[in-house]
């Protein structure tokens, strides 16, 4: 292992670093990329977005090494490379680290930072070099973690951090960073935008690859827009804005992204009083939401927003206070009940929780209605089911070939409008949405913005969590905002600010509208 | 019929055809056949259990134990016995004294009768006659005194010893055989034996006869038996002891009572599984054990069954067939065990409650991803008990199979490894141990599998020392096919998209 310190060679930039012309790959039946180019100088932090299935994550795993090209070429300092293994990605200094973490949970950090490529002392691990040599790339990355916790035991932020050490110790020239952010508290993401930036400064070049337009105009050099597996736009530092990304990203403007509409507010639909709930039993919770309103609720991860959702949904059952549904009071101790009450959940966690995703649209679709579409003695009443599918795939304008196609090969937008139609068969009363567009290109946010809407106008009461603020300014007329277990405030249409949110999301009082 | 399903059926028509081809007359004859059919009934019971488990991601490696305790429980709660109803218990004999004295009072017995004694752990049975009656008072262990019966008796073989143990039963003369009719007159009235009871016979010079009754008839004070079965050289002059049958419990109520229990374990099995979140592989490996023990426990290890008792009931179940044809030697008489259709009932059950009903629909969505069905407001813990229930209630259907197959079980090896077969006809059939998948057809095709392998290690001579291992290397295959495939049609999928 080369042992130089990767600081070492600091530049201004301008030279190119690594160079992709022209890159092809096709999957049998889909062209996935179709001449792309990429060019990163040293030094850049260089973005690369578009949405979902524009060939982003094909281009990195060849980068990476994962899979090889069918056609174009990658220079690397101006010369020719074969990137054949992720291995050999490595000894080129290209380093990916995926959204889904790799990290061994049960591993020490240091252990983790040198997995796969442990110093030896006599045949066995050299416990005494990894301790010293891993802090020193911990430190680096700012993380003020001895080498010897176990990674199962830090927040995901700073596991986050862990694998961005591994990767220095690599000696990492170029680090792609998959959706970094996706699973980060706000002050984690932070964080990890300040390691970022002191990367860069040091020169190494980042490939950032995100859906979050307020964390990529805020550390770009360059921005790269890909679409359906072509260069669609580069924008330049100063060019970047949210209106310019997307626009090359959807390839027309959106104008109009969030429609919000004044809605007249109907009766009381859910009103919670003196909630506790098992994670945070020290607090109580009282809000109401009325029909035909779109209430959000903010906090960063870990304010105890989804714990709240799972409880009104029966999952965790509530450990005091009282839960009215249009003014009756429920005994909520399991899913079934909840959703005898008219109340439906979209889980945070779409693939684990939301979904059956080995199964087919038409089999997700109907799950949670079987019970009251079922025959007599609990036969399947198939022509009904098949009847429902096929009104929920053209109501939700869920893209897929047929209604048997296995959920697992949907994007995570038609699979997001599965859950949600799902959910609709079910006609709930009050609908709570848990990050209903995480992971979901911005096509597809825009369309299940839009269902919002028009549930909201139907009359049903809609409570989701956010952890973006963008959402929860476009979306909600009411936000209530929770940090550490309670609800710290609750913001009007009115006093909808960034600010605002921020305040009372890290513990603040709001300041006046 | 998915690819998977259909691969397994070529290659089980494939093995057919091979064996009619290379050993027809092994394979092709009735008796052969029949075995087939058999065979595929009684595992595939047991197969179709298990499919179930392995749909709800999780596994029962106790079916074999099952099989067991549920053959021994039967053979217990089927047990029968056949006793003289108006024998008298005997406290004391006294040999040199010629002296019976009877644990109670009675007036039952008159000079001249004849009497057995019988059933001490210390003296020989022994034929009397009575001479004379007395009552007696003696003291019992508490002091108090209690009246008994004083019998004086001839004919006690004064060289037993003495002994405080055994019965007594009246005997009744012979008074005549007609071996053209199967009839035995007999002195006296044998008050309430009915067919299907049994006479002891006894030759007052040495030897005996047990034989089963037919039916009984009064005739002038005396009673005429029809005997069921050859009388040997039964003649006037014996002496004859009614032997009352009597069975433990009714078939329906021990029928009832094993699968009860296999119940009872099956949703023990799921409560651990689901509220305490034990592992399905470490509870039913606790059952696996425990099962065997009590099995071996409550039998002392002896070999246990009810012989030929239900000849025309129970064991109908495999014995009984339905002959269909019959071809000259050596092909001989094609015929379908009954068995064989219930196990169709069964499968056909099975079927439509997987794919028809909502709770199948159930516990193939908590198979893949038990989350998702409990968000989707599926009572998750009783649709996985559930499955453990028809497991634990088709390993009790099975026991009931082999029992009467077997006829004498060994409790300590009975069903030993039959949960390996189950598990293996069920991923045969295309159940994955991830859970949410499997066919029962597919179960039903694996087991047929399974037995024509081990038919075909059978006939084609090869040492049945490889049958493990020919066997493993079949599932090996089966499954590595299926990877593979499953990989394409992955790949062919996610193109598509």
């Amino acid at each position: 292992m080369q042992d130089s310190d990767p600081s070492g060679e600091r530049d201004s930039g301008g030279t190119t670093l690594l160079e992709c012309k022209g890159i092809g790959k096709s999957f049998p039946g889909v062209r996935a990329l179709d001449g792309v180019n990429l060019s990163l100088q040293k030094g850049q932090v260089l973005s690369l977005i578009g949405e979902n299935g524009a060939g982003k994550s094909t281009l990195m795993k060849i980068l990476a090494g994962v899979q090889p090209p069918d056609e174009g070429e990658i220079l690397l300092d101006g010369k020719p490379v074969e990137i054949e293994s992720t291995r050999a990605a490595l000894d080129l200094g290209i380093s990916l680290i995926h959204q889904e973490l790799n990290l061994a949970t049960n591993l020490s950090v240091g252990a983790n930072v040198f997995l796969g490529r442990e110093p030896l002392r006599g045949g066995l691990i050299d416990e005494s070099t990894i301790k010293k040599e891993s802090a020193k790339f911990l430190k680096m990355v700012g993380l003020d973690v001895s080498p010897d916790t176990l990674v199962g035991d830090l927040t995901i932020g700073r596991q986050q951090m862990v694998e961005i050490a591994k990767a220095l110790s690599v000696n990492a020239r170029v680090l792609i960073m998959d959706e970094p952010t996706s699973s980060l508290s706000q002050a984690e993401a932070e964080n990890l935008f300040v390691v970022i930036k002191d990367l860069r400064a040091r020169g190494v070049s980042v490939i950032y690859i995100s859906h979050r337009l307020g964390e990529v105009k805020e550390l770009s050099d360059h921005v790269t827009v890909m679409r359906d597996g072509e260069n669609a736009g580069e924008l330049s530092r100063d060019e970047v804005t949210h209106e310019a990304m997307v626009r090359l990203m959807v390839g027309r403007d959106l104008s109009e992204y969030y429609e919000r509409k004044d809605r007249e507010k109907g009766d009381l639909a859910l009103e919670v009083k003196k909630l506790r709930t098992p994670v945070h039993p020290q607090h109580e919770l009282t809000f109401s939401v009325a029909s035909g309103e779109i209430v959000g609720i903010a906090g960063l991860v870990g304010a105890g927003r989804t714990e709240m959702l799972e409880t009104l949904f029966g999952v965790t059952p509530a450990l005091g206070g009282s839960i009215q549904v249009s003014g009756a009071e429920l005994e909520l101790d399991s899913p079934v009940s909840a959703i005898a009450a008219g109340i439906a959940l979209a889980p945070e966690d779409r693939k684990q929780q939301g979904l059956v995703i080995d199964m087919t649209v038409r089999e997700n679709l109907s799950l949670a209605a079987l019970r009251r579409d079922q025959k007599k003695a609990g036969f399947l009443d198939f022509a009904k089911e098949k009847k429902i599918s096929e009104e929920m795939i053209t109501a939700m304008r869920v893209k897929t070939p047929n209604e048997n196609q296995i959920i697992r090969y949907l994007s995570g937008g038609n699979q997001q409008k599965v859950v949600l139609g799902k959910w609709l068969a079910m006609k709930p009363k009050i609908l709570l949405l848990d990050e209903p567009t995480r992971g979901i290109d911005v096509g597809a946010k825009s369309e299940i913005y839009a269902l919002m809407e028009e549930l909201a106008e139907s009359g049903v009461a809609i409570l989701y969590v956010s952890s973006e603020m963008e959402e929860i300014l476009g979306m909600a007329d009411r936000a209530l905002v929770m940090h550490e277990g309670r609800i710290t405030g609750e913001l009007t249409r009115e006093e909808l600010t960034e600010e605002n949110v921020m305040q009372l999301a890290t513990g603040g009082e709001k300041t006046a509208a | 019929m998915n690819v998977k399903i259909l691969g397994i059926t070529l290659l089980l028509v494939g093995l057919w055809l091979f064996l009619a081809v290379q050993v027809p007359e092994g394979f092709l004859n009735g008796n052969n056949m029949f075995n087939l059919f058999l065979r595929t009934a009684m595992y595939g019971v047991l197969g179709i259990g298990v499919a179930f488990v392995i749909i709800t991601a999780g596994i029962d490696l106790s079916i074999g134990s099952i099989v067991c305790l549920s053959g021994v429980l039967l053979s217990l709660f089927l047990s029968v016995s056949y006793d003289p109803t108006d024998r008298e218990h005997v406290l004391e004999i006294d040999p040199q004294r010629q002296v019976i004295v009877l644990a109670e009072q009675t007036d039952r017995f008159e000079a001249g009768d004849q009497l057995r004694y019988y059933g001490s752990t210390q003296a020989r049975s022994t034929v009397v006659t009575l001479v004379g009656v007395e009552q007696v008072v003696t003291e019992d262990d508490g002091g108090n005194s209690v009246s008994r019966s004083l019998l004086r008796v001839n004919g006690l073989n004064p060289a037993t010893s003495k002994a405080s143990d055994g019965f007594l039963a009246t005997l009744f003369p012979v008074k005549g055989v007609d071996t053209e009719k199967g009839t035995v007159t007999v002195e006296g009235q044998l008050a309430g034996l009915e067919a299907r009871d049994q006479i002891r016979f006894i030759k007052p010079s040495g030897g005996m006869e047990q034989i089963v009754v037919g039916r009984t008839e009064s005739v002038d004070g005396n009673t005429r038996v029809s005997m069921e079965g050859d009388m040997g050289a039964l003649d006037a002059g014996w002496l004859a002891m009614p032997l009352f049958r009597d069975q433990t419990m009714p078939i329906p109520v021990a029928l009832l009572s094993v699968l009860g229990i296999a119940l009872l374990l099956g949703v023990v099995h799921g409560l651990l599984v689901t509220k305490i979140h034990l592992q399905p592989f470490v509870v039913t490996l606790c059952g696996l054990l425990l099962y065997r023990g009590i099995s071996r426990w409550l039998v002392n290890d002896r070999d246990t069954g009810y012989g030929n008792e239900y000849e025309s009931s129970l064991s109908l179940l495999t014995n009984g067939k339905f002959e269909l044809f019959t071809l000259g030697e050596p092909y001989g008489t094609y015929s379908i065990p009954y068995a064989f259709f219930i196990f169709i009932l069964v499968a056909i059950l099975a079927a439509v409650f997987l794919n028809k009903t909502i709770y199948g629909r159930y516990m193939l969505a908590l198979g893949r991803n038990v989350e998702a069905a409990r968000f989707s407001g599926i009572d998750t813990d009783r649709m996985t008990i559930i499955g453990y229930v028809i497991c634990t209630v088709m390993g009790a259907l099975g026991g009931l199979f082999f029992l009467n197959y077997s006829n004498s079980i060994a409790p300590s090896s009975h069903g030993n490894f039959f949960e390996l077969y189950a598990i293996a006809a069920a991923v045969l059939g295309g159940c994955s141990l991830r859970g949410g998948e499997g066919s029962i057809l597919g179960v039903v095709v694996g087991t047929a599998l399974m037995v024509t392998l081990k038919m075909f290690i059978n006939l084609m001579k090869i040492s049945d020392t490889l049958e493990f291992a020919i066997i493993g290397i079949v599932i090996l295959v089966g499954v590595v096919a299926d990877e593979l495939l499953k990989k394409a049609v992955a790949r062919r999928q996610a193109s598509k998209s």
